[in-house]
């Protein structure tokens, strides 16, 4: 089979299969829930997730790889506009934008204006420490990983 | 005008309830509610996927409308409205349900205990202050 170029997230997306978005949000929110009523100690769940995160991110990295094709990226802004407008459209349907760079060009933002996991979801006031979607952070922080790239993600 | 919205879960237990008067008569309101939701329950089996109930009684100064889904939980809707339409209020409970379905999503919500989302509080005004323009 030759090798395809690198396609865009879109027509990835669109190729593979896919999973019911509320199935997939009731499962998250059940997830966070077990790990509150579990650990019950909000920085521990933030932590956790971050570690279930990376153990994804660290597997997810090949399929990625595999599937869009993309070639060495030249530098970290490169990476970073890879991660949000491939990564997230190819995995989780939705784009998302990159900014705040500093003047380094080492540290930026990426923004999801519209995010599946948190559809329905409000927390409490007993929570309100919570990163509920932390595990999108150790996601990038494991893929990164895996190619070489020691990053910190909050 | 819509006084009192209200969600009554299975075991007749009050989900939620909303007032949209100044007057002070959240018990009386609780009452009627609560008497309008044991009336309903010889009304049981039903067919109809959303079982509207319709007209629940009609006391002194205003009409208690019933609404059953298939999870045996009840909205309630007190209007003071002389003359209401039927598709006026079907109208409204469907989209009472669909903001309903929203709030019991939410993975921090307790089956059985009370509604404390502030986005269904919200929406619940919306759907009010929208209720009768159109």
């Amino acid at each position: 089979m030759a090798p395809v170029g690198p396609r865009s997230g879109d027509a990835i997306f669109s190729s593979i299969d896919r999973v019911n978005a509320e199935l997939f949000t009731l499962t998250y929110g059940a997830i966070v829930r077990q790990l509150l009523t579990d650990l019950e100690d909000v920085d521990e769940v933030n932590k956790q997730l971050d570690q279930m995160g990376y153990n994804i991110g660290i597997r997810l990295i090949d399929e990625f790889l595999a599937k869009s094709g993309v070639s060495r990226c030249v530098d970290f802004k490169e990476t970073a506009e890879m991660i949000a407008k491939v990564g997230f459209k190819m995995f989780l349907g939705v784009t998302a934008s990159v900014s705040s760079w500093d003047a380094d060009g080492t540290c930026c933002s990426i923004i999801l204006e519209d995010n599946p996991l948190v559809d329905f979801v409000e927390l409490p006031d007993t929570c309100q420490g919570l990163y509920y979607c932390n595990i999108l952070s150790g996601v990038i922080r494991g893929a990164l990983e895996m190619v070489s790239m020691k990053t910190e993600v909050t | 005008m819509i006084v009192c919205v209200s969600v009554v879960g299975h075991q007749n237990n009050p989900l939620y309830i909303q007032s949209f008067t100044d007057a002070d008569d959240a018990l009386k309101l609780h009452h009627v509610v609560h008497c309008s939701s044991t009336s309903s329950k010889s009304e049981s089996g039903t067919t109809l996927n959303e079982a509207f109930l319709g007209l629940l009684y009609p006391t002194l100064n205003y009409k208690v409308y019933g609404y059953l889904t298939n999870t045996k939980v009840k909205f309630i809707l007190v209007t003071t409205d002389l003359d209401v339409r039927d598709t006026d209020v079907r109208n409204f409970f469907r989209k009472f349900h669909a903001a309903y379905v929203d709030a019991v999503s939410n993975p921090f919500h307790v089956p059985g205990k009370k509604i404390t989302s502030r986005t269904f509080a919200q929406t619940v005004s919306n759907i009010v202050g929208s209720y009768g323009l159109n």
